[in-house]
């Protein structure tokens, strides 16, 4: 073939020569003001996922037994972000000489967030929660991650009827969708089913009533007391047909794995499909081992190497954080990511139904330390924690 | 961790996106020492994927262009062999080129891979286009042998070995897609057809270069395009396990924020956001000159040539993304091809026109990965992920506090165009949902106003000056050299990759030099 666009083929050729001259110039007539140092998508970006943040205690509130209200605000900006309902942060500090940090659901809604309020609410388990429900004053500092999870309403997914099923300090993530839904920020309609021993043990009844005035829909299920006004028992179906169609329904569950396998089994008859029903995660904790066996780790973290005891039924970031080398950790149940790292030898085994590695971690040898447990002395490399 | 210099590297490469990735390889190839660092805890830039629920999306890629079969391997896929993580990696054929629909002319066509074959689907499309389609091939075929030579002399071209066997190259080298179309006197319907590819470097075919486009369709159509079975991670996790395998490092978790230099050519080292510094006098760049020029390097290395080079450049298209784990599979929805372009109108003039808004834009380019690989996502599930842009700063404009909502709209609009023009319905199948607008580009890769694209190859910026004026430009800042979307061969996958090898071997060059 023979291609011209103008009469004459070299006229073509011609313009064909100047594509350099022509560049060059047009590079050379560009403004001379400043190049921007702000973008307003990536100031929005930075606003809405800060990363780390610095925060202080401002309140400490007692519950009920065994559960604490913390309130925080920020330092090192104005405000905290605005976030989905339902989120959680993880909480980070030092306790002696170890690093901890656990994830807590958010209990104050989003717009308190642009007023530099976060609250969060603790029950006394574990090792920092319960340091926490003894120790936390106000005026002691923390760091805390941005809003994370995806444990909250999608509005293209989800069903306009949510219903909420909170067992004893599971109730936490539902403070913060009913107040949102209340702000206006959340379209759906809110059912929440609230279970615990006793109404001494129900955290924020006040609260949740109060919300009632503004479409929250509760029901009380007391499994120990009996009460006018409360249901007896547990959350079954017999008691969840009673107030809503089970069918016509999203579900949001928040509590130990009791619950979720006690209500699981009441769904099961209704053959819900998989989105139906939301489960929020849980912490990742020690296995129940018999003399557990003690291993070397060895962590490269850049260029400084460090070495540590790690123990059989503890998780790689349980050692890590004992010796207290910072490293980057999230929702310790394996799905977020953040805590992603290389393997470099050495044997393991990852929490059962935990392992939220990519595909390819797991052929190239990647893992989760937050879920991954010693099987013998292993070598690893982590990112530094921000 | 305490404020400390290291050792020093040959190079630093500042991202571990693909261009810096394969980069960073040839820097290692060449014998050089080098450390790659990057701001989130994971390699690839875009190239990665995420979970939800039970599926795992993949972030960006929707096929590798110019990949080729392991016997005819196309020029990405004998970069991959020459980089070794070509066997790292388990690929997957995609099954056909593009199936178009627009809203104004109601077209619905499934184009083949393969010249013959496309050119006889065209036929049976727009009878009559045989002629001009087989033409548009032959010219295609020259451009990519002239670009071919072209590397081969690392852009150092003869003008008169290309006068004489590249003189269609060279005339038709200065023209616009449509120009070049009409002057073979194309019929309009399979202009439009053809054009369907315009979207995967986002500039309209009014004012998008021939040489760019035509270098492109042919090598999807002779060559197919292929994934990787578990994402474009898997390709990542690869380049990631080779640079170590080389005795390179990776820092994740690690974003440099400055470059110390007093000027050009006198790069001492890159500073990290905890004050570490590490000490090297080469910079291969895997960000934008925005950034660079604008942020990283000390302003008193940055001259006023710089700034007019940087704001003279137009960005492309600002990303957003939507992704769906469906709980049928891809049958049952009646979902058939791997790769929908559904445009409002086959004009690409107005189309663009149209994508400068959020609210005016219902482009979407839209891939089944089922319908490529079946076992992408558990027996009876199926996935798929939108992706369209918007052309200005629209976007900027969303607060804090309107984010979600601004984020649903989108991809509602989405979900009912695709809805409407494939009549399979979707909706009320969705397990998983995911969205990924400008802003989640911006947090994640660090571009400015979430950019995607790189700056636009419309007209006097278009690929055939910039890679002829490749060495010139580097001598802007001696010293740094860019790879990635933002450098000479503009977005996309595979010109990502190239650029890193281009950048990397040319850096090796200058280092070679040094020593001598």
């Amino acid at each position: 073939m023979k291609f011209k666009k103008q009469i004459f083929g070299f006229m073509d050729m011609l313009r064909f020569k100047k594509l350099v001259p022509n560049r060059r110039a047009a590079l050379a007539a560009g403004s001379d003001r400043p190049l921007p140092k702000e973008y307003r998508t990536n100031q929005l970006a930075h606003r809405l996922h800060p990363g780390m943040m610095e925060v202080e205690l401002t309140k400490v509130r007692h519950l009920v037994p065994g559960m604490t209200e913390l309130t925080f605000q920020r330092l090192d900006e104005s405000a905290f972000p605005f976030f989905r309902a339902g989120q959680y942060v993880s909480l980070q500090g030092q306790v002696g000489e170890s690093y901890v940090s656990r994830p807590y659901s958010i209990v104050s809604s989003p717009r308190q967030a642009l007023a530099n309020q976060l609250v969060l609410a603790v029950a006394d388990a574990g090792f920092f929660s319960g340091w926490l429900n003894k120790e936390a004053k106000p005026g002691q500092r923390f760091r805390m991650t941005e809003p994370s999870g995806e444990f909250h309403y999608e509005t293209l997914r989800d069903k306009k009827q949510i219903v909420c099923i909170a067992g004893g300090a599971g109730i936490t993530p539902f403070l913060s969708m009913a107040q949102s839904m209340a702000e206006g920020d959340e379209p759906y309609q809110m059912i929440l089913f609230y279970g615990a021993r006793d109404r001494a043990h129900l955290a924020y009844q006040e609260e949740l009533d109060g919300l009632t005035e503004k479409g929250l829909r509760v029901v009380y299920v007391l499994s120990e007391e009996e009460a006018p006004g409360f249901e007896k028992g547990f959350v079954t179906a017999a008691l969840l047909e009673k107030y809503v169609n089970p069918r016509e329904a999203t579900f949001f569950l928040c509590g130990p794995d009791a619950m979720y396998r006690f209500v699981g089994a009441q769904l099961a008859p209704y053959a819900l499909p998989v989105k139906a029903v939301r489960r929020d995660a849980t912490c990742c904790s020690d296995l129940a081992l018999e003399n557990p066996r003690r291993f070397r780790l060895t962590v490269h973290i850049r260029d400084e190497s460090f070495t540590m005891d790690a123990a059989e039924h503890e998780t790689l970031l349980t050692a890590m954080e004992r010796a207290g080398v910072p490293s980057p950790n999230k929702c310790r149940a394996g799905g977020c990511g953040y805590c992603h790292s290389k393997w470099l030898s050495g044997e393991f085994r990852v929490a059962e139904g935990r392992d939220g590695r990519r595909e390819a971690d797991r052929k190239f040898g990647f893992i989760h330390p937050c879920v991954t447990y010693p099987l013998g002395d292993m070598e690893i490399e982590v990112p530094p924690a921000e | 961790m305490e404020k400390h210099s290291t050792k020093a590297y040959d190079v630093v490469v500042i991202g571990a996106g693909n261009g810096g990735l394969a980069a960073a390889i040839r820097v290692l190839q060449g014998g050089f020492s080098c450390l790659v660092l990057e701001k989130h805890n994971l390699p690839g830039g875009f190239a990665t994927s995420f979970k939800r629920g039970r599926f795992e999306f993949e972030a960006s890629l929707h096929e590798l262009n110019d990949f080729g079969s392991p016997e005819e391997p196309g020029d990405i896929r004998t970069l991959f062999r020459d980089l070794g993580v070509e066997d790292k990696i388990d690929w997957i054929r995609i099954p056909e080129a593009y199936h178009l629909i627009t809203t104004d002319k109601q077209y619905d066509c499934v184009m083949p891979f393969g010249v013959e074959a496309f050119i006889q689907k065209m036929e049976e499309y727009v009878p009559g286009s045989r002629k001009s389609m087989t033409e548009f091939f032959q010219l295609c075929n020259e451009v990519r042998d002239a670009q071919t030579y072209s590397s081969s002399v690392n852009g150092n071209t003869d003008a008169a070995y290309m006068k004489k066997n590249f003189p269609n190259f060279i005339k038709a080298g200065s023209y616009s897609v449509n120009q070049v179309l009409d002057a073979l006197k194309m019929p309009a319907r399979a202009k439009d057809i053809l054009n369907a590819y315009w979207c995967y470097l986002g500039v309209d075919c009014d004012r998008m270069s021939f040489l760019h486009y035509g270098s492109m369709v042919i090598r999807y159509i002779t060559r197919d395009a292929w994934m990787p079975k578990m994402r474009s991670h898997e390709i990542s996790l690869a380049l990631d396990t080779r640079i170590r395998e080389l005795g390179g490092q990776i820092w994740y978790n690690s974003p440099a924020v400055k470059i110390h230099a007093k000027g050009p050519g006198t790069i001492t080292g890159v500073e990290l956001s905890d004050g570490t510094f590490i000490p090297t006098r080469h910079v291969i760049a895997n960000c934008s000159p925005h950034l660079v020029f604008g942020k990283l390097l000390q302003d008193q290395a940055v001259s006023e040539k710089m700034v007019r080079a940087t704001n003279a450049r137009t960005f492309s298209g600002r990303g957003f993304s939507l992704f769906l784990g469906l709980n049928k599979s891809a049958q049952e929805l009646g979902i058939k091809s791997h790769n929908y372009f559904i445009y409002d109108t086959a004009d690409t003039a107005k189309q663009y026109d149209l994508m400068r808004r959020v609210d005016t834009n219902h482009v979407q380019a839209t891939v089944c990965l089922n319908n490529a690989y079946p076992g992408c996502s558990p027996q009876g599930t199926c996935m798929m992920y939108f992706t369209t842009m918007f052309m200005s700063d629209d976007w900027g404009g969303v607060s804090e506090t309107e984010y979600f909502q601004a984020k649903d709209r989108v991809a509602a609009d989405m979900i009912r165009v695709f809805q409407r023009e494939t009549g399979c319905q979707i909706q009320d199948a969705i397990e998983e949902i995911a969205v990924a607008s400008p802003t989640t580009y911006a947090r994640y890769c660090g571009h400015p106003q979430g950019v995607i694209y790189g700056y636009e190859t419309a007209q006097w910026d278009s690929l055939m000056p910039r890679m002829m004026m490749m060495n010139e430009d580097a001598q802007l800042f001696p010293g740094l050299r860019f790879a990635g979307g933002w450098a000479m061969r503009s977005s996309g996958y595979s010109s990502a990759y190239v650029s890193g090898d281009l950048s990397g071997r040319q850096t090796v060059g200058d280092l070679k030099k040094e020593a001598r």
